[in-house]
């Protein structure tokens, strides 16, 4: 029996579950006699329950192993559970509680245990101790040690592109000619070195590095040809966390630093011959950061010059480093963690700080070493102070001292003080060893591995700076938020939104929102698509990192933009196209560079339709209705789905040939026990039915009209008929299920926690507030990480909950 | 020799046994030995050319006495040979010192490029491999040779660039490979993170007691999280002061901390980087190695010998000026003397899984860019060679006439097993095959 007809590697479930079990199964037919009497009235349903469901259920829908393990819960309405179980339950005996029954049963389970309201006062859900996150890490280690730069906080300025300076020969006047021709004849009768030739010099802002001098120099009338050299300097923006390839294509001699002015990343002063050459590099760096960008350049005696440098982001295409990417400001170094740190645990659907093992250990510990040895490298120079100076021991222990308290997000006690840093100095035997044995020791600290564990027993205002710092930037608070809270400027409602608003603004917190709709879209799926080569030979690595790119500007436009609206990310009707894929899409744009294209005839429908995720839920020669519907019941539509009882794969083979994709879903989940989920799934999925496994329109499927027309049980208000992808978007702009689905997802993402720790009116109230907002990302985003922020504030705080 | 006089003997060197590391799984540390014998390769150069007069022996043969250069060589008189009369050949771009430093290992001209040096034509790097790296090449293709990095090219006090007068390795045609002139980056790679282990196990106390105290406040729940992760901690203590691996042969060896990598610090940086090679190469982990002091034209100031001037500088003067030649005379003994050190080091150190020491098995060359700094001949570079990796004739002096260096690298490659070698570098300067050194 197939109940989900997805590979194991592509199952959109956590994971499939026992043999035997079948969703809602209810096998038990025979009078089970309830153990405990239920208090007066009890309701009709009850009886019902005792005598058809709970042998497969259990008391309070917690599951029966072997049977069916997952708890009943959800958020289906009364009458949508009455539907379901007509036509699904008893399973074996369907059609044995219908009518009146089923809803009786319904009505029952909806308040008894299966509803968000009751799943919360039977089951109340916690916050869970979590350490630090991979992201945290690499970031609150970055901001760490930036601390002890001056500048290192300075938000970039709005212009964009490097500085350059151009250095050479000054190209002489027939009299300045004669008179340095006296003067070298001077020297060399005087047996003095040759006087130097008159410079020449001039800079200018690029907006790209890429310059072609053919056998000139950078100005003709003034400068010599035969030897020039040319320096930019600014930094580059990484928008997102990864490997980053960076490539100078020239036939000179070139020198390019990242994040550093010690040591070039490329090193390539040396040329050799009239070839332009890639000299190439990868390096790891972490997003919503600038990093120091400098370019060297030599031209000698070469017949030509010529420099470009190019970049490949994660995921991305090879591209000459745009614009939008470079800063004339120069910035101070990042610490850039290298230690690759385990996965964090997901099996709570986000990723979250909350289980350990051996290899973690491991990693943290040498992360405590590479910090020990950035330190140690750059200690002088941290700690203010210089070899040899007098007061150097006491800026070491100064420094020392503070470290630990930006580490620990907070100001240290006495015995903090004396363990950590007074101890190291006494016992190490060099002071450059004791501030190690403070790095390491502060990094191995719980202090700092569990940001919620160096709060003491009350929430104060560096708990708040704390939280502010890791649920919007995942990392520790900036000098300017440490100030507010050792100021005690963190303590009403008003307060803390201005520093929310100014924090929203950093690039920081972007590339935090990025990781979310990476969460949100399933985008890590998308990383990997393949398509059948022989089938689409257009489907090219680049055509897919273009359509990463695509959806990217989308995101950034909506999510950025004035309204930050959530129902454009649903609705938008055009796409972000460039030549590349207008050819495979079939929309006329000219040039490379990425434009606005109405699509408005193909009746596309914001995210829904974008092909990125089109192809992504696709197979490699079709189109996989199971996937899509899968997606959009979970993060756009909002219905939860339980683990499917078998994975299976889609054979496609097996069908009869003739048959559209729809007509094979339809027949494979046909059986009762799969209706439970697919009975969403697939309408849902039809309804892009009208896009390839590429995500391009079509009106065939099969050498048959594409049918997309579906009954959808909308659950708040019973079924509806949606025709496409523009329906079902404009359902989900209304529904509460919708908001509630994008609004808990944002809150797993920000927070690491179930919106249901912070009471279970939590969802409920940030639900009403997105809707009243007018739908704003942004705003969302700040109450959702207010709920944390306040969490626990004391009474003479402002009000959490109402609070608006 | 056994375990217990191993450890004697390091005692005795002045190892601590504290020092000891554990060294579990560095993959060529383990296992049974099974080849019959190792054979190394180290070669060690300075810059600048020498003092002819003072390094060349008068006497060609068995009989033969030092000149004052290569007096600290005395002890090993019997297992030293000294070349004179091998010349670099190769024409062609670049300046001598140039083509003095990257032909110097390879044998074979420049590629044309952008550096301009003191005259010839512009030149770039290297056209082909150095002997170095084509015989580690030989070693890692084969199971019985191949160590974890093959070989290691150490550095000292080499200034922060890359161009031809700072590179003599090449893994091929423009492909320098960068010395490593940071003891403490040389420890990193050699040892990972057991350099931290004393740091480690002062403050993993504290830790477990932070885990506890801040554990008593909390739910059950999250209590389990932090006493797994406290037991982590215990296990990592305890692993960090087990005893070390039986398969150990040698201790890393300690490194005094906060050496500042400064000119003034250079004989201590020296002596630093010679210890981490013997170690390195007693515990197998390369079987060839480079020692590079400054660089070709390298101009640094010898303090710690009381000379103010830059070496490059003192060695254009002319040979009738008595203070710079004295002082080039202490710089060059100076080098000898590190020369003698590392053979020192080895000749002390039995051979590990084989007999007699490790000097016997290792082939020790010391070489220079130039004959001559004030002519910048490429004529007669210095060439010694210490030790018996190569299965040379040692104890001998030889005035050779006027051969390429071609000859001699072919010569070495072919005593350390790499037979399959037939000619070296520029072909036709190696046209007339191996030296005959046996």
């Amino acid at each position: 029996m197939k109940a989900s007809m997805l590979p194991a590697d592509l199952n959109p479930f956590r994971f499939a579950v026992g043999k035997i079990s079948a969703a809602l199964m209810c096998l038990g037919s025979g009078l089970s006699v309830a153990e405990e009497a239920v208090k007066a009235p009890e309701h009709p349903g009850a009886a019902i329950y005792r005598r058809m469901c709970v042998d497969c259920h259990g008391k309070q829908g917690e599951g029966v192993a072997g049977k069916y393990d997952d708890t009943l819960s959800g958020n289906r309405s009364v009458s949508g559970l009455a539907r379901l179980i007509s036509k699904t339950m008893p399973e074996g005996k369907e059609g044995t509680c219908t009518g009146a029954d089923a809803e009786a049963v319904a009505s029952y389970i909806y308040d008894a245990f299966y509803s968000p309201a009751a799943q919360a006062r039977i089951r109340p859900v916690q916050e869970s101790l979590s350490h630090l996150t991979v992201a945290q890490y690499q970031n609150s280690v970055a901001d760490l040690i930036g601390r002890f730069r001056p500048g290192f906080d300075r938000p970039p300025a709005q212009e964009r592109g490097l500085r350059v300076w151009f250095t050479g020969v000054a190209v002489l006047t027939p009299e300045e000619e004669a008179e340095y021709k006296e003067k070298v004849n001077e020297a060399q009768k005087t047996k003095k070195d040759k006087p130097p030739r008159k410079e020449f010099k001039f800079d200018r802002i690029d907006s790209q590095v890429a310059v072609h001098f053919g056998a000139e120099s950078p100005n003709p009338k003034k400068m010599v040809a035969e030897e020039f050299r040319a320096n930019w300097a600014g930094s580059v923006m990484a928008p997102e966390t990864g490997l980053y390839e960076f490539v100078a294509k020239t036939e000179n001699g070139v020198r390019v630093y990242v994040n550093n002015s010690k040591d070039p990343i490329i090193d390539a002063w040396v040329s050799t011959g009239a070839e332009v050459r890639d000299e190439k590099k990868s390096l790891f760096l972490i997003g919503g950061r600038s990093y120091r960008l400098a370019v060297e350049f030599l031209k000698y005696k070469d017949k030509s010059a010529s420099l470009e440098l190019w970049w490949k982001t994660p995921h991305g295409n090879l591209e000459l480093i745009p614009q939008s990417r470079l800063m004339p400001q120069e910035v101070r170094p990042n610490m850039v963690v290298t230690t690759a740190i385990p996965a964090d645990d997901r099996s709570d659907g986000y990723e979250r700080g909350t289980s350990v093992s051996k290899e973690w250990e491991q990693a943290t510990t040498a992360i405590a070493i590479e910090v020990s040895d950035h330190v140690d490298a750059d200690l002088d120079g941290l700690a203010g102070t210089k070899p040899g100076a007098p007061d150097r021991l006491e800026k070491l222990k100064n420094f020392s001292r503070r470290f630990a308290e930006t580490a620990f997000r907070r100001p240290l006690s006495e015995d903090q003080k004396a363990g950590i840093v007074d101890r190291a100095f006494e016992k190490a035997p060099t002071p450059g060893l004791a501030v190690k044995r403070v790095v390491l020791h502060t990094l191995k600290s719980p202090q700092f591995i569990y940001p919620e564990l160096s709060s003491g027993e009350k929430v104060d205002d560096f708990t708040v700076a704390s939280r502010l710092a890791l649920t919007l930037w995942d990392s520790i608070p900036d000098a300017a938020l440490t100030k507010a809270a050792s100021e005690g400027r963190l303590k009403t409602r008003e307060q803390l939104e201005k520093e929310v608003k100014r924090m929203v603004a950093d690039q920081r917190c972007k590339a935090k929102l990025n990781g979310f709709f990476q969460v949100w879209l399933d985008l890590e799926k998308a990383e990997h698509a393949s398509k059948d080569a022989s089938l689409y030979p257009e489907f090219t690595e680049e055509v897919r990192a273009d359509l990463r790119q695509s959806l990217a500007l989308f995101l950034d436009e909506v999510v950025w933009g004035e309204k930050s609206d959530y129902r454009q990310l649903l609705q938008a009707d055009y796409l972000w196209l460039n030549d590349r894929l207008s050819r495979v899409y079939g929309k006329p744009v000219e040039g490379a560079s990425f434009q606005k294209v109405s699509m408005a005839e193909e009746h596309r429908s914001g995210v829904l339709t974008h092909p990125y995720l089109l192809s992504a839920f696709a197979y490699s020669r079709t189109s996989s209705p199971i996937h899509r519907g899968v997606f959009l019941s979970r993060s756009i539509v909002g219905v939860n789905l339980k683990n499917p009882s078998i994975a299976a794969a889609f054979e496609d083979a097996k069908f009869d040939p003739s048959l559209t994709m729809r007509e094979k879903v339809t027949s494979v989940t046909k059986n009762a026990s799969c209706a439970g989920c697919h009975s969403v799934i697939n309408p849902l999925g039809f309804t892009l039915e009208h896009f390839d496994s590429l995500g391009r329109w079509r009106t065939e499927d099969n050498h048959k009209p594409v049918d997309s027309v579906v009954d959808f049980d909308g659950e708040e208000g019973g079924v509806v008929k949606f025709s496409g992808a523009v329906d079902v978007a404009n359902h989900a702009v209304k529904s509460a299920h919708a908001h509630e689905a994008f609004v808990r997802q944002l809150f797993h993402y920000v927070v690491k926690q179930p919106p249901g720790a912070f009471g279970s009116e939590t969802l409920e109230r940030l639900k009403s507030d997105f809707a009243a907002n007018e739908f704003n990302i942004r705003k969302l985003l700040g109450r959702v990480v207010l709920t944390k922020v306040m969490d626990g504030m004391t009474p003479e705080s402002p009000k959490v909950a109402g609070a608006n | 020799m056994n375990h217990l006089n191993r450890r004697e003997f390091l005692r005795n060197l002045g190892v601590s046994a504290a020092a000891l590391p554990f060294l579990t799984g560095l993959p060529s540390l383990t296992g049974a030995d099974v080849s019959p014998r190792r054979k190394r390769l180290v070669i060690m150069f300075s810059p600048n050319g020498t003092l002819p007069k003072e390094f060349w022996p008068d006497e060609e043969g068995e009989n033969f006495q030092f000149k004052p250069i290569l007096d600290a060589l005395g002890p090993f008189k019997a297992q030293t040979m000294i070349l004179q009369g091998v010349f670099n050949k190769i024409k062609g771009d670049g300046d001598q010192h140039m083509r003095g430093m990257s032909c110097l290992l390879t044998a074979n001209g420049l590629l044309p490029g952008n550096v301009m040096g003191g005259g010839g034509a512009p030149a770039g790097w290297a056209s082909s491999i150095s002997i170095d790296q084509e015989i580690k090449k030989f070693f890692q293709t084969r199971s019985e040779t191949r160590t974890r990095f093959g070989s290691l090219e150490f550095g000292v006090a080499v200034p922060n660039r890359a161009d031809p007068w700072t590179r003599m390795s090449y893994l091929g045609p423009n492909q320098p490979v960068a010395p490593l002139d940071d003891p403490y980056g040389m420890f990193s790679k050699l040892y990972g993170q057991m350099k931290d282990k004393e740091s480690l196990l002062s403050i993993l106390d504290d830790v477990k007691e932070d885990l506890r105290k801040v554990s008593a406040k909390l739910s059950t729940h999250d209590k389990q999280l932090l006493e797994q992760h406290a037991s982590l901690v215990r296990s990592f203590e305890s692993e960090l002061k087990a005893p070390p691996d039986k398969s150990i042969q040698h201790p890393m060896p300690p490194l005094d901390p906060g050496i500042e990598l400064v000119n003034d610090n250079t004989p201590k940086i020296s002596r630093m980087q010679i210890n981490l090679l013997v170690n390195a190469l007693a515990n197998d982990m390369a079987r060839v190695a480079t020692l590079q002091y400054m660089r070709s034209v390298g101009g640094a100031q010898m303090r710690w010998l009381g000379v103010e001037e830059g070496h490059h500088g003192l060695s254009h003067d002319p040979d009738d000026n008595k203070d710079s030649y004295a002082k080039l005379l202490k710089i060059n003994q100076w080098f000898a003397g590190e020369f003698a050190y590392m053979a020192q080091r080895l000749s002390e150190t039995p051979e590990p899984f084989g007999t007699g020491s490790m000097l016997d098995n290792t082939l020790l060359i010391w070489t220079n860019e130039l004959g001559k700094g004030n002519s910048h001949t490429l004529d007669n570079i210095p060439l010694v060679m210490i030790g018996g990796g190569a299965d040379f004739k040692m104890g001998r002096s030889l005035k050779l006439d006027k051969v390429a260096h071609n000859r001699l690298w072919l010569s070495v490659a072919q005593g350390l097993g790499h037979h399959e070698l037939a000619s070296f570098g520029q072909a036709d300067l190696c046209a007339e095959g191996p030296l005959p050194l046996g």
